[in-house]
């Protein structure tokens, strides 16, 4: 038992602090290039809305997954039509404020908007 | 050059209007500019001794648990959401300022009630959109890198006639 605990320990000082932190701006850099990916200078088409939000969601969190970082992601995407209606969105969380981080990208066109929330939690 | 600095112009205006969305934490803001697209980063603003708070974080010693004790119950967090949701928009208007508040108000309701429910080593996030019902179109999906035997979610929906609201509970284990 106490020949794991060391070796425990030990591994987990092979991460530096820069490893294991909430990387806002390497985060919000993925999240702009697959939006802009998906649906760049698209306009606004309900019949294909549903694969554009699968693709940024799918190209952000595979990005995501190969920065390596011991984190869960959660992204999650809202595409909508401009039509001068109103949304509000809030988020709250309980976690732990030194590890986890999270970060959202708003981007629009002439005809939709996209919002890109993305959220790590530290294992 | 005189249309250069039209359309600039017009990109500046239409930066300050994109969906009014809020966040709950107050947030900083860096604004991009493509030939035909505007995008605007936030992102929560850690306290300035970040830094060092971060170099202080407790290591967590080995548990030598291999799942959950006690896992979320779905069914029990959708009432939540959804009793909290319909009580809060059963016949309200859509009005920019109250749902500005109102946002924010549901989603600290839905986390204290969920964070009651004292499911221990689970981390919550709770996403609250309220939007005004104008005929157009929209999409919300998401997708989540975990662990899907011990993570999970729950999300509802409530719709009146002026406005919709949705709300959403992720809810992950901390090793």
């Amino acid at each position: 038992m106490l020949g794991s605990h060391i070796g425990g320990t030990i591994m987990d000082e092979y991460q530096t602090e820069e490893e294991t932190a909430f990387v806002v701006e390497e985060v919000s850099k993925i999240i702009k290039e697959s939006v802009e990916a998906a649906i760049g200078g698209n306009a606004y088409q309900h019949s294909r809305v549903n694969q554009w939000s699968t693709s940024v969601v799918e190209q952000s969190l595979s990005q995501l997954s190969k920065l390596g970082k011991p984190f869960k992601y959660i992204v999650t995407c809202i595409i909508m039509q401009k039509n001068g209606a109103g949304l509000q969105t809030a988020c709250t969380c309980f976690w732990d404020n030194s590890t986890d981080g999270s970060c959202t990208v708003r981007w629009e066109n002439k005809s939709m908007y996209c919002i890109v929330s993305v959220f790590g939690l530290a294992i | 050059m005189s249309d250069l600095q039209k359309t600039q112009r017009r990109e500046r205006k239409t930066s300050k209007v994109p969906s009014e969305a809020s966040h709950g934490v107050r947030g900083k803001e860096a604004a991009g500019r493509t030939k035909d697209s505007i995008s605007t980063v936030s992102y929560i603003d850690e306290l300035a001794h970040h830094d060092d708070n971060a170099r202080l974080t407790a290591t967590m010693e080995n548990t030598y648990r291999m799942g959950p004790d006690r896992r979320i119950p779905i069914p029990a967090v959708t009432d939540i959401l959804k009793d909290v949701l319909t009580s809060y928009l059963q016949e309200e208007k859509y009005e920019v300022e109250w749902s500005q508040k109102m946002t924010k108000t549901i989603s600290e309701v839905i986390r204290a009630r969920v964070k009651d429910l004292m499911i221990p080593r689970y981390k919550i996030v709770i996403l609250v959109h309220i939007g005004q019902l104008t005929g157009q179109s929209m999409q919300v999906s998401s997708r989540c890198l975990w662990d899907a035997s011990n993570d999970t979610f729950a999300s509802y929906s409530f719709k009146n006639s002026s406005l919709f609201g949705l709300a959403t509970v992720h809810a992950v284990y901390f090793e």
